[in-house]
């Protein structure tokens, strides 16, 4: 007979000779304080189909407020093991020894649960690339871009590739182009709280006019805003600060879901991009730049073929939106010219520029 | 449709692994039979008369053209060529060799597709309105809520060995067309008392051989208290709910032993005691599962092509269904071929489907309650060369909602509860009621056929239901009228003796033919069988007057 550790990472087992024994039908109300009072507690399952004992375990814990050592026992599966995890067992007693291997095999399994998978974003390690950056980036140089979304939104990274969108002057494309291949594309977009009306009316339109299905739009968290910029005005002194924790900080745990973001920067940007790769590691992750080469007449040829509905603001001049105090149209010296100008400020921190080694 | 994040697909793996392993154990005998059994039921697996039977999960009946395709491969591949569409929107193979279940289970998994908690005392796959996202008299789109439900539910690990099955349906729309009355837990989309959206929830309902119509638990729950409230029903059910009677064990029982008042008392005690933080359903959550479900792009305004060949214009008024947008229809695709067994598709017939739904459908289907498929989203314009196409599949059957549109469990010819055959009778019936020319005339008429008193054929929310009996080794048939689902939701009452299969379609046609001679003009079977009460048309089943 062995007591299996189900949370090896928690706090080890309280030397008992035995535990009170709680038979796994006992009603929780039935339960006295001389019961609640123990360091630790079995609860004994009559049958493994017998499920009453997972309740049990959570009304010990919800609803009594029960916080001692809980191992579990009786007729029970190895498969099992994981549900009784769950629910808050601490251990379980396994009482015939030679079923161990399939329990330590059991309890191995099910990192997660769906459960939670909706509550929090999990890291991912990056998808196994098979070839080396530049070999890809040579591969897909060769590839006509709709091929490149093709074969990277279907092949090789389905279920870890996001769109990362700004929804802004020449967004269409990149969203248009995802959209072609699978409209259920994850889109991602930072609504900063500080973007213009003419943004927030272009996204819903743009959605609607793609069929978009898979967007998630991505919010300052209400306790940091309160905390940092309580007045909004911190892009008044600091546009750094306000960029991290309208931009950064809240993007940061979203992408971690995905291995690959698509963004739609491109060379003609200037400044840093002016040399940027089609594909690029960024820490963990890789940004797939599929639009990298595209010219500005590329870009209108593109919008014109498709019909494709510009920006509300482009007919004003400006030619890259971000937030709204920080944006004007653009001027002669390019078409982000008009983000931060002034301020020597090209980038928000969302692309954190790496050094491509090209060999 | 909801798309499977990385981790998700990964715990669908992990899942086909541990099933895995647990064949591998019941083969080298680690494992008895008495403890495979439910560990194959959670995995979709039955052991029917003749061979293994794997339930895939349609999750609340949403499918897109490449889980059709890859349906459509299996039934090719380790079926005998077809797949049979159920009454709780799931398909069932059933010829299946069960070392063959992984590799199954993971081109299932390709495409986001599982066959988890589709059996065993578990919470199974949520019933939700086929027509939900489409239809005109939507109030909310039951998919998101039921996709949240499905993420709440799949592998729960306090709720995975309840004293009996769970099901839980949510419904949207004005119309109840997901029969939420007659499930454990059944949800409608309401107007709360502050004029804000949310749930009215209604528990105890069911059929089987002791069917209840759900009695109203809740007015309005507020949606983000959705799976905190719900737990609490769960725990008091996995608490109190009977485990010394597998016939006395859902949750109706309980309610009817507790009574309804008592067992309120029992949930609000429960809910209150609940940690909200973690059952919370924030706003932003919804919003993200709401986003895969958006509407359709947008269409044209054409009108309804009602100008073609005449058995066109047929279809298009039998199956059509008015659509929330204007320029789109949605189609019923009835697998109800006069003659044919209801619910069965071939792999051709749903191969080709799936291309047409690519053309025609944006890429996305149905599956109802009713056994039949539906395509949402189709552009008027395109009705006339869908329908050429599903005439091509033979697959353009115009009886929605008629007489010959009937619903049949597999029946002894599958399944080991069977008393009775249910597919040649539902055969025998269609081809009875079309030849004498009343499918059409007869409008609306729900006919439900079930093999056994288990009532997965839903006789008891039929017009008109047949049950199979055994009655000293021979196959008998119990008639019963005016059940129905719906606000007036009602268990079908029988009639009067069992029937044997050869008088079943002589009576049936006597039963329509009353109703036609007795019907106020537009008046529908049901309301005709309220106003006159069931006398005249016992009288015809039994022939005791000639009609």
């Amino acid at each position: 007979m062995t007591a299996l550790l189900l949370r090896p990472e928690g706090a080890p087992a309280p030397k008992l000779p035995t535990l009170p024994q709680v038979p796994g039908d006992t009603l929780w109300s039935a339960l006295g304080p001389e019961t609640l009072g123990a360091p630790a507690l079995e609860i004994a399952f009559p049958s493994f189909k017998d499920g009453r004992g997972f309740t049990l375990a959570r009304e010990l814990r919800d609803r009594l407020g029960y916080r001692g050592w809980l191992r579990a026992s009786g007729d029970l599966l190895p498969d099992q093991a994981t549900h009784l995890r769950d629910v808050g067992f601490d251990d379980v007693l396994v009482s015939e020894d030679h079923t161990l291997p399939a329990w330590e095999r059991a309890a191995q399994r099910f990192k997660r649960r769906l459960q939670r998978i909706a509550a929090e974003p999990s890291p991912r390690a990056v998808a196994p690339l098979g070839d080396s950056v530049q070999a890809l980036n040579d591969h897909f140089a060769a590839l006509s871009t709709e091929a490149l979304f093709e074969e990277s939104l279907r092949r090789r990274w389905p279920g870890a590739i996001a769109v990362l969108s700004s929804f802004g002057a020449e967004a269409a494309v990149t969203l248009h182009l995802a959209a072609q291949v699978d409209r259920f594309t994850p889109v991602l977009f930072l609504d900063t709280g500080k973007l213009f009306p003419e943004t927030l009316a272009y996204q819903r339109a743009l959605v609607q006019r793609l069929g978009l299905g898979n967007v998630r739009v991505i919010k300052p968290a209400p306790a940091a805003l309160a905390a940092v910029d309580p007045q909004g005005d911190l892009w008044t002194r600091d546009c750094n600060a306000c960029c991290a924790l309208r931009k950064v900080e809240p993007l940061t745990p979203e992408a971690e879901a995905f291995s690959v973001l698509i963004t739609g920067r491109k060379r003609v940007h200037g400044d840093d991009r002016e040399r940027l790769p089609i594909l690029e590691r960024q820490g963990t992750q890789l940004r797939l730049n599929p639009l990298a080469a595209w010219s500005e007449a590329e870009v209108e040829a593109y919008f014109e073929r498709f019909d494709l509905p510009r920006h509300p603001l482009w007919a004003q001049g400006y030619r890259s939106l971000g937030c709204a105090p920080c944006t004007a149209p653009a001027g002669a010296a390019g078409p982000r010219s008009g983000r931060w100008a002034g301020q020597g400020k090209t980038e928000c921190g969302i692309h954190r520029p790496q050094v491509v080694t090209v060999r | 449709m909801y798309r499977y994040r990385e981790d998700e697909t990964a715990l669908v793996l992990e899942r086909i692994e541990e099933f895995e392993d647990q064949i591998d154990r019941r083969l080298s005998g680690e494992l008895s039979e008495d403890a495979f059994k439910p560990l194959r039921l959670m995995n979709g697996l039955y052991l029917q008369l003749h061979a293994y039977m794997l339930r895939v999960a349609i999750p609340y009946g949403t499918l897109d053209t490449a889980q059709l395709r890859a349906l459509a491969h299996i039934a090719e591949r380790f079926d005998r060529g077809y797949g049979h569409f159920t009454t709780r929107q799931n398909l069932q193979f059933n010829w299946i060799a069960l070392t063959e279940v992984p590799e199954i289970l993971r081109e299932l998994a390709k495409v986001g597709l599982h066959a988890i908690q589709t059996s065993g005392n578990c919470i199974r796959n949520v019933t939700a309105d086929p027509f939900a996202g489409a239809a005109a008299d939507e109030l909310e789109d039951s998919r998101p809520w039921a996709e949240l439900l499905r993420q709440w539910s799949t592998f729960h690990p306090e709720f995975s060995f309840l004293p009996r099955k769970f099901k839980i349906a949510v419904n949207g729309a004005r119309e109840d067309r997901t029969a939420l009355r007659f499930h454990d837990i059944g949800l409608q989309w309401v107007r709360g008392p502050e004029g804000t959206g949310g749930f009215e929830v209604w528990v105890g309902g069911g059929q089987g051989r002791t069917p209840r119509v759900g009695r109203r638990l809740r007015a309005f729950l507020a949606p983000e208290d959705l799976l905190s409230y719900l737990t609490a029903v769960l725990r008091v059910y996995n608490t109190h709910g009977r485990r010394d009677n597998l016939y006395k064990a859902r949750i109706k029982i309980l309610v009817d032993s507790l009574g309804l008042e008592a067992f309120r008392e029992e949930v609000e005690a429960c809910w209150a005691s609940l940690p909200r933080d973690t059952l919370h359903l924030p706003e932003g959550e919804r919003d993200r599962v709401k986003g895969f479900f958006p509407p359709p792009p947008a269409a044209e305004d054409a009108p309804v092509p009602y100008l073609g060949p005449p058995a066109f214009v047929q279809w298009l008024k039998v199956n059509r269904r008015a659509h929330q947008r204007p320029g789109l229809a949605s189609v019923v695709v009835s697998l109800k071929p006069i003659g044919g067994t209801p619910g069965d598709a071939t792999a051709a017939q749903m191969a080709g489907l799936a291309d047409l739904v690519d053309r025609y459908g944006f890429g996305e289907l149905r599956v109802s309650p009713e056994q039949n498929l539906i395509l949402p989203h189709v552009r008027n314009g395109d009705l006339l060369a869908l329908w050429e196409g599903l005439t091509d599949l033979g697959l353009a059957t115009a009886n929605h909602n008629l007489a010959t549109d009937i619903v049949a469990c597999p029946g002894l010819d599958y399944c080991n509860l069977a008393n009775a055959r249910a597919i040649p009778l539902a055969q025998a019936l269609s081809e009875a009621i079309e030849k004498a020319g009343l499918s059409e005339v007869a409008g609306t008429l729900r006919i439900k056929l079930s093999g056994c008193i288990n009532a997965c054929g839903h006789h008891h929310i039929a017009d008109l239901g047949i049950l199979g009996v055994d009655k000293r080794g021979e196959e008998f048939y119990q008639i019963t009228l005016g059940g129905r689902a719906g606000e007036e939701a009602a268990v079908g009452e029988i009639t009067g003796p069992s029937l044997s299969a050869d008088a079943v379609p002589p009576a049936v046609l006597r039963v329509l033919r009353t109703y036609l001679a007795l019907r106020k003009p537009g008046e529908p079977f049901a309301r005709a069988l309220q106003r006159l009460g069931h006398d005249p048309f016992k009288e015809a089943l039994y022939d005791r007057s000639a009609a």
